[in-house]
Parts: C-alpha cells; structure tokens; sequence
C-alpha cells in the first residue's frame, strides 16, 4: 500500500508477519473501524518469510495441542478462504528418541496428545523406516508420529492473508517502521512513524523477534529475546520422505518440499538479541550437514543450495504473549511465539483479535498473559518440546 | 567409437571414452547427445548453455548422485552416468505435454484451490512430478578425504589476470599467498602456494576481534571440504555470460560464451555448423576469433566494438548493430533466429543451429555480500559491485577486491587493478593510474533493449524468464501489477531466481524489467543476494568441514 496513513486509526498493529495480517483480517472483519499494519521491511521480510513451514499437534501442554487442533483445521480451509493455495499437505510429524529421556518426553507429548483425542501413534525403528525411507535405525529408540501434521509453503499463505486484509479496507504500510509508541497516564496514545504521529487507542505488538525492542520503546520490561536460528535447503529431489522429522537429540528438524528440496534446521547457539552481520554461520552448515548425513548417509553427496537465517521471539516458559498489558492500557500482546508461531497463527490471532475487540478467550492468562512474567517465582507452565 | 584401449563411461546403454580433462558435457556434445534433461515445470528439453556449473540445463546423475553438472564433471573410468525427469526418456519425455497444456503456464500460488475434496490428489500428483533427480541410492565408494584446513597470510580468490598479478606481487614481497581457483591453475606465480579446483563458497563477515580474521570455506575436488583462514582477502573471482530474456532462449543450442567455448573440441571444433553471436564487445570478438566462419552473423544490442567490426569484416561475418532478437526458433534445438533492427527496423529470419550469447558478463560479486561488504549499483553493468576505496579495499578490512569482480570493464588492464592492490596492501600507497571502473551513472544498455522489445511482445510461445524454475516473464508481470513490489516480494511471489543458478541467469533481466514496471531506478528495485554457498555445496563436504578454531 502507497499513500499516507490517516491521522487515526481504530486499531495500529505493528508487524505485517502473518500474526499481524491474520489479526488485521480478523479485526475487520469484526469492523472495528480503520485499522492499520506497519511494516517496516517488506512483506514475508521477518520471521514468517523464513521459517520451516512446520505445523505439528503434538506438544507437552494440552492447552498448545487445543490451539494446534484449531490452526490444522484452519490451514485446511485456507486455500478455499483466502484464495491462495499453501499446500498445506498432512504427511505426519516424526519425532525420533535416541535415548530414555528422549523417551519418556515423549511418553508425556504422547499422554497429552492422546487425551485430547488426536491418535498418536508409537513407532518402533522398523516402523520409523518405513515412513523415513533411507533413515539409519541403530540408534533410534523409539520415535512418536501423528499422521495429521503436516507442512505448508508459507508465502502464499502470507499473500492470502494480505490480500484478504486489504479487500476488507485494511491500510497496510510497508517499509513504515514504528518508531515509538506514544502513552500519557498507563494509556496508548498511538504510535510514531517516520516522524509522523498515528493516533489510535489499541496498538497491538505482533513485531515477531523485535517484539521486545518495541515493549520497550513502550517503556514496559518484557522478557522476551530474540534469539537467531539457522536454516537451510537443499536441492530439490523427487518425493521419498512424507513426514517431517524432529531428532530430539540435538533438534534437528527437517521435511521434503512440494518442490521436493529438503528445508530443515538445527540450533546452534548464538548470543541473543538481534546482530547485524551475516545471517548464516559455518558451524551451522556443518551441524545440521553432519546430523542429516548422520540419519541418511545416502544424502551425502546432495548439495546444499542455500542456508539463511530468521529471528525466534523466546519467551522463558516457551508459551507465547497474547492479551493486553495491565501496565499500558490499549497496548496488546500478539509476540513471544519461539519457533512455533507460524503453524499456531490461525489459531492464535483469532484470540489476539477477540482481546483487542474486548471480549473475553478461552486462554489461561496463566500460561498466555502478559501479566504472567510480573510476579517473580510464580511457577511457570513452560512447553518443553521446543524443537522443529 | 571408443579406442580399444580407451578408459571408458557408462552412459545409457553406450561406453563412451573418458578423455584426459574433457568434460561429460563436451564428450557427450562430441557424441552427439543432445538433450541431458527436462525442465522442472513444463519438461522443455535441456542441454548445457553456461559451461561453468552455475545453471540447471546440463544436470545428470552419476553413480547413484543426481544434480551432477556435466559442463564440469570430468568423467572417471567405470562412471555410470544417467539423465534424469524425462519419461520414458528425455529424448521422448510424454510429460512434454504439460508445456503446450500449459502454453500460459500454470498458476501454482492460486491454483489447486477447489474443489477441497480433490486437493489432496491435486498435492499429491505436484508432489509426485515435482523435484528434479531421483533421490541418491547410497554411496557405493568410500566418502571422499577428510576435511583440509589451510592458514595463510593473504588469501587470493580467483587466478585470473588480476588475482594471478596480485598473488605474483604480494608473493615476490616475501608475504605468505595463498591463490585458490575453481578452475585449473595455469601458470601459478612461482612464490605463492596455489591450488586449482576448489571453489571458495563461503566467506562469512570476519571478526574483528579474531586472528585470523577470515575463516572461509571452499569445496575442493572431489567434495573435499576445504577451510581457509587468512588475515586478508584478495578476491579477483571474475565474472560471468548472463542469461538474455527472449522466447525460446532455455532450447538446446542456445549458449552463453563460456558454456560455446567448453563445448569445443580438443582441436576447437565448434558444437554447432553455424551460429549467431549476440553481442558487440569484446567478448564477441572472442567467439568471432575462436569460431571464426562457423559464425554465420553477429547480432548486436548496440554498436560494434571497432575492433570486433574489423574481425567480423576480415571473416565476411555480416553484422547486425543496433538490433533485437526477437525470437529463438526451433522444437527440440535452434533452427532460426528472428531479428529486427531497434527502433522498427526491418526483420530478418537467419537460419542458424546455435545462439552464443555474449552481450553482458556480471561481476562475481557474492563474497563481497556475504562478507557484508558495503556495495552499489554500477548501472553500465546492470549489477551491484563492492564500494571500493582508493587502494582497492572494500568497506571490510581486510578484504580487497580486484578485477572483473570489481566491476573493472573487461578488457581494462584486470593486471593493473591486481597490481595496484597488491601495492596498496604492501606500501599503503595509492598507485596514481587506476584501471577505469564500470560507471555507476551510466544505464545498462540492456535496459532500452528490454523496453523495446517488450513493447514489440512479437516472439510465440512462452517467455521464459527464469529456466531453473520455468518463471514466465507473464507471472512477474502479474506479480508487479496485483502491487508487490521489489525484488525480495517479487522473488518470493513469483520463484524467479529461487532454482538452481540463485538468480545468476535471470534476476539482472528481472531487475530491469521490474525498474521499467515500477517506474524507478534499478538500483531501488532490490539487490541480487545470493545466499550462501556461492556454489551447490553437498551435505557431506559441509558435514567434514574442519573446526575454525584449533
Ligand atoms: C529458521 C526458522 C524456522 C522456523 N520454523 C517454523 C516452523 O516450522 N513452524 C512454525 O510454525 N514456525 C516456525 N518458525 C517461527 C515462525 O516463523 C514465527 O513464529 C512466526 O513467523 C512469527 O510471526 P510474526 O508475525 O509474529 O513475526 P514476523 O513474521 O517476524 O513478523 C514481525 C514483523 O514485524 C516487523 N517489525 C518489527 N519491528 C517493527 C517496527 N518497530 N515497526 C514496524 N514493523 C516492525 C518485522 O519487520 C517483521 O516483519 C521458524 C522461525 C525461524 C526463524
Ligand atoms: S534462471 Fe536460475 S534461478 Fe532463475
């Protein structure tokens, strides 16, 4: 969108990754009055322009396995709703297990999946073979497989949620940075952008990894970081691996394309924050080439056609933010997604929108309020399966 | 036929003999095999055309490994190479059908939407024709050597004119030099180390707190996972032929310089009977000189360079200036040309067999990104080059740049900019006769060329404007028109310049039409960034790399 943003908006939504269009889109079509996306790259630019494209069911917590079991149903109504196809195809998540604690989580991922109704199956290494075909078993214990997951092709999905926002009046304004936001007496004001004051009562941060800088620029303490995570993919192959794979030893976590490449990453620590510089790393190129040649030795002499990088949003419980601030009135959370944000989004800015209308969610501001990080020493009901 | 005592390949059903450094490609052109492959969407025929192991048109398997170039594989004896994606064969490949199914293409963003109920058959039968070889069968050979880490003083990339004349000058001063090339080595500087046939596919931004500053990674013969680690970098990595927009450009027969010169023979025999050259500098005065009657004419974007219209008029070539090529014709290779003067001249129908396109060379410019060199847009060369201070360094210390991957004009004195760099690293002084660098003002002469002969749109069939993943300049201008701006929008909506080559041979062509769509400078439409690794680096070499530490 070209043009200038009006002097005041009903909502300002500050991110136009997929959290703050599916939020813009909801919000619409609810007709709250003008709303507005800044986005200070391009569209796709951040974390939702360069992720895995992985949607998985399986979670430690029932409450993430609730909102997952919403996000598949919505991915699959995608392509008719929004009139872009993300081939969306379920061909199951794998978790693999290499030792007893490995193991036993997922015994917990399996007792909570399958309370929740969804049927999760055990696999042994002969089993895990046959969905993997090549895989090396010696190692592999056991491994937890959900034949409903899946993975998506994330652009069109952000194209669809674009395009859709726009159609319901939606201002989107691209390379707009949010400079800072303005609040008098705990209430937002509106925002700064290129030196221009947008007035609105709601401002919702979706920054995705900048999320915190702009909390920030808000005056509020949050505690959430960004941390850097590599990817990468390879040359494209015709189809032999259905299921996207998670190595819980070292995280790893890989899948086979439509386009038939394979797109996979691993963790590889950074220092956190954001860091100007290069986005990929040499010890990454050789971790995650050692742990896939490690798993399929028939891979060794595929190419790596190109690695880049994106920024997760962590947060110290690894559940995401979602709701207002008690500190800044008219100041929402839509941030703190790690490395899950993508698949979740359907489901979550659904409820992102629902709080900034005012009406009440079915979220437990235990696990997903703001409000949580504010009294030290509460127990925190943290989401261990963080990988892939 | 294969002498008796010839060491021999497997290709298909025929031994073919492995002759000392010809590549599979040029055995296979000398054989007479023509098409290695079918492209990726609409299974139009493929054969080599950039010669240098940058496109995906000459791609084939070997023992067991898909998506092994031909153009630079040198075949060992007992090798079984296979082609790949064309069934039955890629000679009659019935999935040919899908391009003229498809003549406007197939929307794949929008596409496959309804009914839901057939989506999931929809998926699967894409899936099933989707990807290019089949995946690898398990290595029959031991994996190749393990990793090398090399320590050196200076590092220079690329031995070429420039990087040989730097190495030659730091190395007679007494400094440790190491030269490293993709290709053979000839003639290494007698002081310096050198050493042939290793790409340098990764120069990550040093660490200014680390000494070695630079840690590098480069892909060594045979996979070898090779680590360098120097205090500066020299890099003199050259340039390359583009790619050219017009129908029919991705048919058999069509050839960028480089890919024409390493399809000839060992005593130079041509790939072709008869050939246009496109172009006027002085890299068509090179295929003029090197194929001399085997050139039927020579077909300009511009004017001719004097000294190419003085060989063209030595050899009887008749020439073309001021010209547009309109249209490739031809079903499985080129069988003519359709030209026509600029600015609504006559055309012409030139039957020829081969198109050797050598109208722009682009600098090799993506160490220089990812060491996170400052750099901008030299609008004559219609690329993006390293911001260079007076002794030749770039914005990162310690990293020069020289040559052709400076965005020095080919044909300049390339020793001259070596020199003078290798001058200003040992005295700190600025040599006062530089080498002429491309200008930044001046406007590719390519970018009028599109203009025009985008407004003539006379050429059939489709425009394909990116041949690894078969883009059709049509879904980039559809793209631009629903409002996505820029490249990286673009890039993403699209897939232009996501195959194989990472945009070499199609993003400059990109650029230019979307500077015209977007009524703005191509210097505003984006950069053409390609990531790491500058080459296809397989999984195994990555997997052996040496530590950077230790
Ligand atoms: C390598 C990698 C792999 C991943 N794999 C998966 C996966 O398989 N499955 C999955 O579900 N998730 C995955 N994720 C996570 C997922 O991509 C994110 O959680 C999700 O995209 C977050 O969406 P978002 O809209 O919140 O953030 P983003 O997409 O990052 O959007 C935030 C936007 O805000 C903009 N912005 C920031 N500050 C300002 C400002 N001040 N003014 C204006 N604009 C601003 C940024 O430019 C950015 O575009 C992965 C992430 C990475 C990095
Ligand atoms: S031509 Fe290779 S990526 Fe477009």
């Amino acid at each position: 969108m070209s043009g200038e943003p009006r002097d005041r908006y009903a909502v300002v939504i500050v991110g136009g990754g997929i959290v703050g269009l599916f939020t813009a889109y909801h919000l619409a079509r609810a007709g709250t009055g003008p709303i507005a996306v800044f986005e200070r790259g391009f569209l796709s630019s951040g974390a939702s322009g360069r992720n895995g494209g992985g949607v998985r069911q399986q979670w430690e917590t029932g409450a993430t396995v609730a909102l997952a079991r919403e996000a598949v149903a919505a991915w699959r109504r995608f392509p008719g709703e929004f009139g872009f196809n993300p081939y969306f195809r379920q061909g199951g998540y794998l978790f693999l297990a290499e030792s007893a604690a490995e193991l036993a989580q997922l015994d917990r991922v399996a007792a909570t999946v399958r309370a929740a109704g969804l049927p999760l199956e055990r696999l042994d290494p002969r089993a895990v073979a046959r969905r993997a075909p090549g895989i090396r078993t010696d190692r592999i214990q056991g491994a937890s497989y959900l034949g409903s997951d899946g993975t998506l092709y994330p652009f069109p999905a952000i194209w669809g949620a674009y395009e859709a926002a726009r159609r319901l009046g939606v201002d989107v304004f691209l390379r707009s940075e949010v400079t800072a936001i303005d609040s008098e007496g705990g209430r937002v004001l509106g925002v700064r952008v290129g030196g221009r004051r947008v007035a609105a009562d709601r401002v919702v941060n979706a920054a995705g990894g900048w999320s915190g800088e702009l909390s920030r620029r808000a005056g509020l303490s949050v505690p959430n970081v960004a941390s850097r995570h590599e990817i990468l993919a390879t040359e494209p192959m015709k189809r032999f691996l259905d299921p996207m794979l998670i190595r819980l030893s070292d995280g790893l976590y890989v899948s086979q394309t439509m386009r038939g490449e394979l797109v996979g990453g691993l963790s590889v620590p950074h220092p956190p924050g954001v860091v100007p510089g290069p986005p990929s790393s040499i010890a990454f190129l050789r971790r995650m080439s050692a742990s896939l040649v490690d798993l399929f030795p028939n891979l060794s002499g595929l190419n790596v056609l190109r690695a880049w990088a994106g920024y997760y949003d962590d947060t110290p419980d690894g559940m995401p933010v979602i709701g207002e601030d008690p500190r800044l009135r008219g100041f929402f959370h839509a941030n703190g997604f790690g490395g899950h944000g993508f698949m979740l989004s359907p489901a979550t800015s659904l409820r992102v929108a629902r709080s900034v209308l005012g009406e009440r969610t079915d979220l437990d501001p235990a696990r997903f309020g703001p409000a949580r990080f504010l009294s030290p020493g509460r127990a925190m009901h943290a989401e261990h399966l963080q990988p892939g | 036929m294969a002498r008796p005592s010839a060491r021999t390949f497997r290709f298909r059903r025929r031994n073919l003999p492995c002759e000392a450094e010809q590549t599979l490609a040029a055995t296979l052109s000398a054989q007479g095999v023509r098409i290695l492959g079918r492209s990726i969407r609409y299974h139009r025929p493929r054969a080599p055309f950039c010669g240098v192991g940058y496109c995906t048109q000459c791609l084939v398997r070997v023992n067991g490994v898909p998506n092994i170039r031909s153009c630079t594989y040198v075949p060992a004896p007992g090798d079984a190479v296979g082609t790949e994606n064309g069934w039955p064969s890629v000679d009659r490949d019935l999935l040919g059908a899908l391009d003229w199914l498809f003549p406007h293409g197939i929307d794949t963003l929008r596409g496959f939407r309804r009914p839901a109920a057939f989506r999931g058959l929809y998926h699967r039968v894409i899936r099933s024709l989707a990807g290019y070889g089949r995946p690898p069968t398990p290595p029959a050979r031991p994996e190749p050597r393990a990793g090398e880490r090399i320590d050196t003083e200076l590092l220079v990339v690329g031995a070429g004119p420039a990087g040989r004349a730097a190495a030659a000058r730091l190395a007679s001063a007494g400094h440790q030099v190491l030269l490293v090339d993709r290709g053979p080595l000839l003639a290494p500087p007698p002081q310096a180390r050198a050493r042939a046939g290793t790409t340098v596919t990764f120069l990550p931004a040093p660490d200014p707190g680390r000494s070695p500053r630079f840690v590098a990674t480069g892909l060594g013969a045979d996979g070898t996972p090779v680590l360098l680690r120097a205090q500066t970098v020299c890099v003199a990595a050259g340039a390359y032929d583009g790619g050219l927009l017009v129908p029919g450009v991705d048919r058999p027969g069509v050839l960028t310089a480089s890919g024409a010169l390493s399809l000839a023979g060992p005593q130079g025999e041509p790939p072709f009977p008869q050939a246009i050259v496109f172009g006027g500098g002085a890299r068509a005065g090179e295929l003029l000189d090197r194929f001399g009657t085997h050139v039927a004419a020579a077909v300009s974007p511009g004017a001719f360079a004097p000294e190419v219209a003085a060989r063209a008029a030595e050899l009887e070539i008749p020439l073309y200036p001021r010209s547009l090529l309109v249209e490739i014709r031809g079903r499985r290779g080129v069988a003519a040309v359709r030209i026509q003067g600029r600015g609504g001249g006559p055309e012409q129908l030139l039957p020829v067999d081969a198109v050797l396109l050598a109208h722009c060379r682009f600098p090799n410019g993506q160490l220089f990104f990812q060491a996170g060199a400052q750099m901008d847009w030299r609008g004559s060369l219609g690329a993006y080059t390293p911001v260079l201070g007076p002794g030749f360094e770039t914005s990162v210390p310690g990293l020069f740049a020289v040559g052709e991957a400076a965005g020095f004009e080919p044909g300049s004195p390339a020793e001259a900019s070596g020199i003078a760099a290798a001058e200003q690293l040992l005295e700190g002084t600025t040599p006062s006769v530089l080498p002429a660098r491309a200008e930044p003002g001046r406007p590719s002469e390519m970018a009028g060329y599109y203009t025009e002969l985008l407004r003539r749109r006379a050429g059939r069939g489709k425009w394909i404007l990116c041949a690894c993943e078969d883009v059709l300049l049509q879904e980039l201008e559809e793209a631009s028109r629903a409002g996505y701006r820029g490249l990286e929008e673009i890039k993403r909506y699209t897939g232009v310049g996501t195959g194989l080559c990472q945009g070499r041979f199609c993003l400059p062509a990109a650029i230019l039409l979307l500077s015209d769509l977007e009524h703005r400078p191509p210097s505003e439409v984006g950069y053409i960034r390609q990531r790491p690794p500058v080459v296809p680096t397989p999984l195994g070499t990555w997997a052996r790399m040496p530590e950077e530490t230790g």
